[in-house]
């Protein structure tokens, strides 16, 4: 098995997409208390779930990039 | 739901809120109990001297938590039968003088304080001659099987300025006082029923011995050994389930409401355990108290599936004693983020809601309740019990309406046994007991 080697710069990008999926995570729940007529505590106290939904959307964009990439692998390999 | 629960020494320190509600009799301002007979002060190194009179089932536990708790010396024992006798003198391993008559307890032994675990016909005159030597008096409920003793008991006490505690645990339960708290603080809105019952399954019969006891002599007030260990069975002795068992729930009615009867009714019988029995193994109350509020009081020995419970009921919510749950009426709405998922959930899955607050995305917590106090496991309450008695003996401070509180509890219990036997509607004696008790105000409901 060959060893991996992960950049700075690969690294760099991940938690800068990471940084974007709370954010969005954050916005969601502000929609929900906006939406449902929620307390705003739930800022704070549904932290552990706005964490969770991060993790969800940035795992969402790893599959649908793994299978843009793998999609265009495929072309570039048909296309000669 | 704020849980400020004080730590022990907290608690003990702050005897004011352990029993005091404002009640009816309630404070009389500016009494000291300053001339109290026993003028024996504590310093900070002195052990309570304690009597300990009767020693039967409920008297062993007192004598074991006694010799417990640091600032307490049980220096005399005693029990008038010889087993208890015994036992009396292998819990203080020999140390304690025993005696077989309680009033030579109280004039050779001179203690402090003494706890009186005997059966309830007893209590009377033992705490009224315990008191009138100078003793602080902890009695066990019932205070006594008829109204008029009980009202001698409390005299007894105001008079001599001792104090005088009845052992109702309930009130130094840690959870009952959070609960108290909520209902203050307006959990329940208001309580518009208590629901108390006490089942078990069981004869409660204790077992006689078939051996004689050598130079002993029964006391003569009992017919025979049977009517002295099951005292419980027999009218003259006991008013049964209601006054051994509803005396702890009717107080806390009494408690939470921070009111007294007006009127109870109610029915009894001995439907099963028919063996000879005086007192009934089966009785249903009905209490009724201002505005229309009713507490409803059940207690059977025949079945133990729902064991004991006080729920207590209003518009907004529900506490259930035992159980040591609250339920929210309207259960507060799910955190708007889950509602969303729940939303997004039922489009892409088409759910169908069953309908009814059963489905509704509610936090599990909120059919299921939620925990009155949640620290686990909490101090138990009739150490506590024993503990704020001594304290209160040492530091010479009252607990505020302590005899009060004992007198309304025996008095219902009295009440409702009257109710059964009668078969009609007793009402609260509510001049005798303005005429009897400092402080105590006619209420709206009773003057005419």
């Amino acid at each position: 098995m060959k060893d991996t080697l992960i950049t700075a710069k690969a690294k760099k990008r991940e938690l800068i997409i990471f940084a974007v999926c709370l954010v969005a995570a954050v916005l969601v729940n502000v929609y929900a208390i906006m939406t449902y007529e929620t307390q705003w505590s739930e800022l704070y106290s549904m932290a552990g779930m706005v964490v969770a939904i991060a993790v969800f959307f940035y795992l969402v964009q790893w599959i649908v990039r793994l299978i843009v990439k793998g999609a265009v692998g495929i072309y570039r390999l048909v296309a000669g | 739901m704020s849980q400020d629960l004080p730590s022990r020494k907290e608690f003990l320190k702050q005897l004011s809120f352990i029993t005091g509600t404002g009640l009816l009799a309630g404070s009389v301002p500016g009494v000291s109990f300053a001339d109290s007979l026993n003028k024996r002060n504590f310093s900070a190194n002195d052990r309570v001297r304690v009597g300990m009179i009767g020693v039967g089932s409920r008297g062993r536990y007192h004598t074991i938590v006694m010799n417990r708790i640091p600032q307490a010396e049980i220096t005399s024992v005693c029990d008038n039968y010889p087993p208890y006798y015994e036992r009396a003198k292998e819990l203080t391993d020999g140390k304690a003088d025993a005696y077989w008559d309680y009033r030579e307890l109280l004039e050779k032994d001179q203690p402090d304080a003494v706890v009186i675990a005997t059966p309830p016909h007893e209590h009377a005159q033992m705490t009224i001659d315990a008191l009138e030597s100078g003793a602080h008096v902890l009695c066990e409920k019932n205070m006594a099987n008829t109204v008029d003793r009980t009202l001698d008991m409390y005299e007894a006490h105001k008079k001599t300025g001792n104090k005088l505690l009845i052992g109702m645990q309930r009130r130094f339960d840690i959870k009952y006082l959070q609960a108290l708290k909520m209902i203050e603080e307006g959990f329940l809105s208001e309580i518009t029923q208590i629901r108390a019952w006490w089942h078990r399954n069981g004869d409660w019969r204790r077992s006689v011995p078939d051996k004689d006891f050598p130079d002993w002599e029964l006391d003569p007030e009992y017919p025979s050994l049977e009517h002295k260990l099951n005292w419980r069975l027999y009218r003259e002795y006991s008013r049964g389930l209601v006054t051994e068992l509803g005396t702890h729930q009717l107080d806390v009615a009494n408690w939470f409401l921070d009111t007294l009867p007006l009127s109870v009714r109610g029915t009894g019988s001995i439907n099963y355990w028919e063996d000879g029995r005086e007192v009934y193994d089966n009785i249903n109350l009905v209490y009724s108290y201002p505005k229309g509020v009713n507490v409803i009081y059940d207690s059977l020995i025949s079945n133990k599936h729902y064991s004991l419970e006080e729920q207590v009921m209003g518009p907004e919510g529900t506490l259930e004693m035992q159980d040591g749950k609250y339920y929210y009426e309207k259960p507060p709405p799910a955190p708007g983020i889950l509602q969303l998922i729940s939303d997004i959930e039922d489009d892409l899955f088409g759910v169908t809601p069953l309908g009814g607050d059963s489905w509704n995305p509610q936090r599990a917590a909120d059919t299921s309740g939620n925990y009155i106090v949640e620290e686990y496991p909490l101090p138990n309450r009739a150490v506590l019990q024993d503990e704020a008695f001594i304290e209160s003996v040492r530091q010479g401070e009252e607990l505020p309406d302590a005899a009060e509180n004992g007198v309304y509890a025996s008095v219902a219990v009295i009440l409702g046994h009257e109710a059964m036997l009668q078969d009609k509607v007793i009402p609260w004696p509510e001049e005798k007991l303005a005429k009897r008790i400092d402080g105590y105000r006619i209420r709206p409901e009773f003057k005419s």
